[in-house]
Order: C-alpha cells, then sequence, then structure tokens
C-alpha cells in the first residue's frame, strides 16, 4: 500500500479507541492505533472510554489533525543527517557486527580528496532540502573504526566546520588525548561502545582480531570525557553481557556518562543471532538497569539518560520529537538520514551496508536525490506496518515502527515481516505509560526535553 | 466506525464494572508536538536538541 492511500485509509477511518492492558495496578491505557493517539483511563472505566466522554470527545476533535501530524512524520520527511564510513576497516572482530568481516579486516579507507568532495556534495544537497534553516545537517563519522582513517576524518571536519554539525561513532580504542583534544575542541558529539562493567563481559563480545581485551581502554577514554557536554555510551545486549546490565548502568552513572544506549543486538547478520536474547530475558534485565536508573537519580539527583527507552517515551509524549529514527515505520533510513559507505555508495541505512542490493547508487557519480528514488531504497522507504501483520493488528504499532528492516528482511525473511524484538518492544511501551501514569516520565527524560515543543492536547481529570 | 485494530498486548484489559462510590483515577492523555528533526538510530544518539547546535 503506498503512503497516500495509508494516509486515505488512516483520514476515512475516523476516531477508534482500542483498550490495552499496560500492567498497572489502577491504569489501563486506550490507543487509536492510527494516529499514535493514547489516553490512560481507570481500570473500571475502560468500556465508557471506548465510545464515549470526555476524553473520546476531546480526541474527535483533535483527530484530523493527529491523523496529519503522525502521516508527516511517517512519509513527508527530507534528509537532514548522513551517516559517513570513511573507511572499511575496523581494529575490533565484534561478535555481533553488522559489516562483513573481509571489509573490516581487509577493506580501504575513503582518500581524503574523495571525502572532501563528497562533503561538498553533501552540503550541497542538504542545503537544497533544508533550505534558510538555522539548524545544520548533521554528519556523523561511523563505523566500521573512523579513527582507523583519522587524519582524512579530522582534516574534514576542520574543511566543514561551518557546513555540518559533526558526530563521531567509535570502539574508543584509538581516542587517544590529541583526537579528545581535537574533537572536544570543536564540539564534536563523540559515542563510544562499551559491553561488560568488566573485562570478561566485553571481552566475550567486542575484540581485536588477534583476541586482545579493549574493555580498559574504553573505560579510560570515558575518564578523559567526564564532564564534556556531548558523548554517550552504547551497550549492545546480548546473551553474554544480559545479567550485567545494571552494573553496565551503575558504572556509567560513576563515570557520569550523559547517555548511554542499551540497545538489543541488531541481528542482520548471522553472528549476532548467535548471541541474540529471548524478548522476555531482554525485558527483565532491561527493566532492572532501568529501575536502577531511577535509583541512582533519586539518591544523587543526577540521571543518566537510557536513550533507547527515552525514545520510546517521547514516541508517546511528542512523537515528533523523537530523535531516534529507528522505532517509527518507515523508519528513518532513506528518509531523516541515508549512508554514505567507503566505496562512495549510498544505503538507506549503514545497517545495509553489507547487503549489496540496497546500494542506491554512488554519491559522487549518481547523487543523492538518485539513490533516494532508487529501487534499493524503496522497500526501506515504503516499509509500513500499516500493511501487514501483525503489526498491522497492532495497538501500539506507531510507538514501536516494528525495527528494523534490515533484521526483518534478514532474520525474518521480507520487509513485511516484523523485527527482532517484537514482545520486547510491547513490554517497552507497557513499562513508558506505566511510568506515565506514575508521573515518573520526566525522570526518564533529559531536563528542558519538551523545550520547543507546543502542548497541543492535555486530559488530567 | 470501521476501525478494525485489536489489542496485541500481552494481556486483555480488565474491564470491571464500576463499584458504587468508588472515585475513579483522573483520566490522563497528552501530547505535544514540535517540528521534527531526528536523525539517531541505533549505531548512534544524540538526545539533547541544544547539543547539536
Amino acid at each position: 500500500m503506498t503512503a497516500a492511500a495509508t494516509m486515505s485509509r488512516t483520514a476515512s477511518s475516523g476516531p477508534a479507541l482500542v483498550p490495552v492492558d499496560i500492567g498497572h495496578a489502577v491504569y489501563a491505557a486506550v490507543t487509536d492505533p492510527a494516529t499514535a493517539f493514547w489516553g490512560l483511563v481507570d481500570k473500571t472505566r475502560v468500556n465508557e472510554a471506548l465510545t464515549g466522554g470526555p476524553l473520546f470527545e476531546a480526541y474527535t476533535k483533535e483527530y484530523d489533525r493527529f491523523a496529519k501530524e503522525l502521516h508527516a512524520l511517517r512519509f513527508e520527511l527530507k534528509p537532514s543527517g548522513v551517516y559517513l564510513n570513511p573507511t572499511e576497516r575496523c581494529n575490533l572482530n565484534c561478535t555481533y557486527c553488522y559489516l562483513p568481516g573481509e571489509q573490516r579486516s581487509g577493506g580501504a579507507h575513503m582518500p581524503l580528496p574523495t571525502l572532501s568532495a563528497s562533503l561538498a556534495k553533501l552540503r550541497d544537497y542538504f542545503a537544497s532540502v533544508m533550505g534558510d534553516t538555522e539548524r545544520k545537517p548533521r554528519a556523523i563519522f561511523h563505523g566500521a573504526e573512523p579513527l582507523m582513517n583519522r587524519d582524512a576524518v579530522f582534516a574534514a571536519i576542520d574543511e566543514f566546520a561551518d557546513d555540518f554539525a559533526f558526530g563521531v561513532q567509535t570502539n574508543g580504542t584509538l581516542l587517544d588525548d590529541a583526537a579528545i583534544e581535537f574533537l572536544t575542541s570543536r564540539s564534536v558529539s563523540i559515542g563510544l561502545s562499551l559491553d561488560g562493567p568488566v573485562a570478561g563481559i566485553t571481552d566475550a563480545t567486542r575484540r581485536t582480531w588477534g583476541g586482545k581485551s579493549v574493555h580498559d581502554k574504553v573505560l579510560t577514554a570515558m575518564e578523559k570525557l567526564r564532564g564534556y557536554g556531548s558523548w554517550s555510551v552504547i551497550t549492545t545486549c546480548n546473551t553474554e553481557n544480559l545479567p550485567y546490565l545494571t552494573r553496565m548502568v551503575e558504572l556509567f552513572h560513576a563515570a557520569e556518562v550523559p547517555t548511554c544506549m542499551l540497545n538489543t543486538v541488531r541481528c542482520t547478520l548471522p553472528g549476532a543471532r548467535g548471541v541474540k536474547p529471548a524478548d522476555g530475558d531482554m525485558a527483565k534485565a532491561f527493566f532492572a538497569a532501568l529501575d536502577r536508573t531511577y535509583e541512582l537519580y533519586q539518591e544523587t539527583g543526577r540521571k543518566l539518560m537510557v536513550a533507547n527507552f527515552a525514545n520510546i517515551l517521547l514516541a508517546i509524549l511528542a512523537p515528533t520529537a523523537r530523535r531516534l529514527m529507528c522505532d517509527i515505520s518507515p523508519c528513518g533510513g532513506g528518509r531523516a538520514f541515508f549512508a554514505l559507505a567507503a566505496d562512495g555508495g549510498l544505503y538507506p541505512c549503514s545497517e545495509f551496508i553489507g547487503l549489496k542490493r540496497f546500494n542506491g547508487g554512488n554519491l559522487l557519480t549518481d547523487g543523492v536525490e538518485a539513490a533516494l528514488k532508487s529501487a534499493a531504497f524503496r522497500p526501506v522507504i515504503e516499509r509500513d506496518v500499516d500493511t501487514f501483520d501483525p503489526c498491522g493488528s497492532c495497538a501500539i504499532r506507531h510507538f514501536c515502527g516494528s525495527p528494523c528492516p534490515a533484521e526483518a528482511a534478514e532474520m525474518n525473511g521480507g520487509m513485511d515481516k516484523i523485527g527482532a524484538f517484537c514482545d520486547f518492544y510491547k513490554e517497552q511501551v507497557n513499562y513508558a505509560l506505566r511510568l506515565i501514569a506514575d508521573g515518573k516520565a520526566n525522570d526518564y527524560l533529559w531536563d528542558g526535553w519538551d523545550d520547543g515543543t507546543e502542548t497541543v492536547f492535555n486530559i488530567v481529570n | 466506525m470501521t476501525q478494525t485494530v485489536q489489542p496485541q498486548q500481552t494481556a486483555q484489559t480488565q474491564t470491571a464494572a464500576p463499584s458504587e462510590g468508588k472515585l475513579a483515577a483522573p483520566t490522563i492523555a497528552t501530547r505535544k508536538s514540535c517540528n521534527p528533526d531526528g536523525i539517531g538510530l541505533s549505531h548512534y544518539v544524540l538526545m539533547d536538541k541544544k547539543a547539536a547546535k
């Protein structure tokens, strides 16, 4: 079904609420999945809330507005960010990497002249679609390990300092004092990765090609970034570290990490599926870690943001304020952002770089617009949870988006299949709605998260 | 009304009849809106908009 057809169906369906048991002692949720509208009602009043009463009447008045807003978010965005892979190489051989091993071990760097020409072309593209906005497009240097091609990356950051807001996602092992000074002095956002609270756990999935531990190097980098305003650490949750997630957030909080992600392992390539935790185990460990971040906030007054969960809260409280664009359908790949591989190929997202059929052409010879319209990008851009089961009949499908299309295609057999962690996402939404019921949602979001937003619906009675 | 969506959550909501004389918990429903500009993905995140400028 096309986007236009979906909008037509949405507009003609009218408001309709369905009940959702969120596991709360007092509250149940009612949602309209078509617009991502929700309300929390006394469990003894669910039936009357479904068909009438103040909540339904107020929502009916706003239905068209919310339908248009969600449609615009899902189908009308223009890209404002690029994930740049300046090299195919990585000095680590992580179990679950989504990039092919032969590239990471023996691949090529993107030469500086090519990187410069690429950024110039990207600058012009973003200027054409973002207009005169004061906001800069984002350019994120990304994996494999971008600092394997450090000289080119740093030269490019200086050459295009006025044109992009830059970020670097690195494994942290090459982040020496000079690199930290360079990046922090230029306000480059820095992301690291660490999978365990101690070396023995990190080493289970993240080691060098020779099998050496890198745990202590990442801890050293974290210590040097303490106090910097814009950095984060990703933990990829897998069977090896799942029992240690609570200790992970304790470590991160003690290290004054502003933001972390406790991501489910992406199961795009077979190696990752070997360390995929079961949904129920993932939920239990993840919620225990979230509970611990709340306790630490209560004890110290300092928050540790778990960004992937915060984004679920945002999807509920303010759908357009999402920062992550994985948990929405279609996802952000090829819509909000795209990826540039080290060989100049364009992909909807870095997750697809190992899957050549998703190559939408070459940046320098074909251009971005051609890639966005290509047959390679289309299955990702058009993946719509309204159009396939079980998502099409799911009450929370637009809080979740059934990530990730690469997983759905490679692990589950097609773009019209669910992602790898369906039940875990349902439990996250339930957990988020329970926090809202208990008045705790803001404790899991950064201070000022709603600056620049407008309250468009508010019933508390 | 043509909506055919069914709940997919782990258990059906309890919809017991209201008890006489018992006050219902207040209904909660909010929504905020802004211009969308998120570009994060699971391999990278920058949550705070201000930090991106």
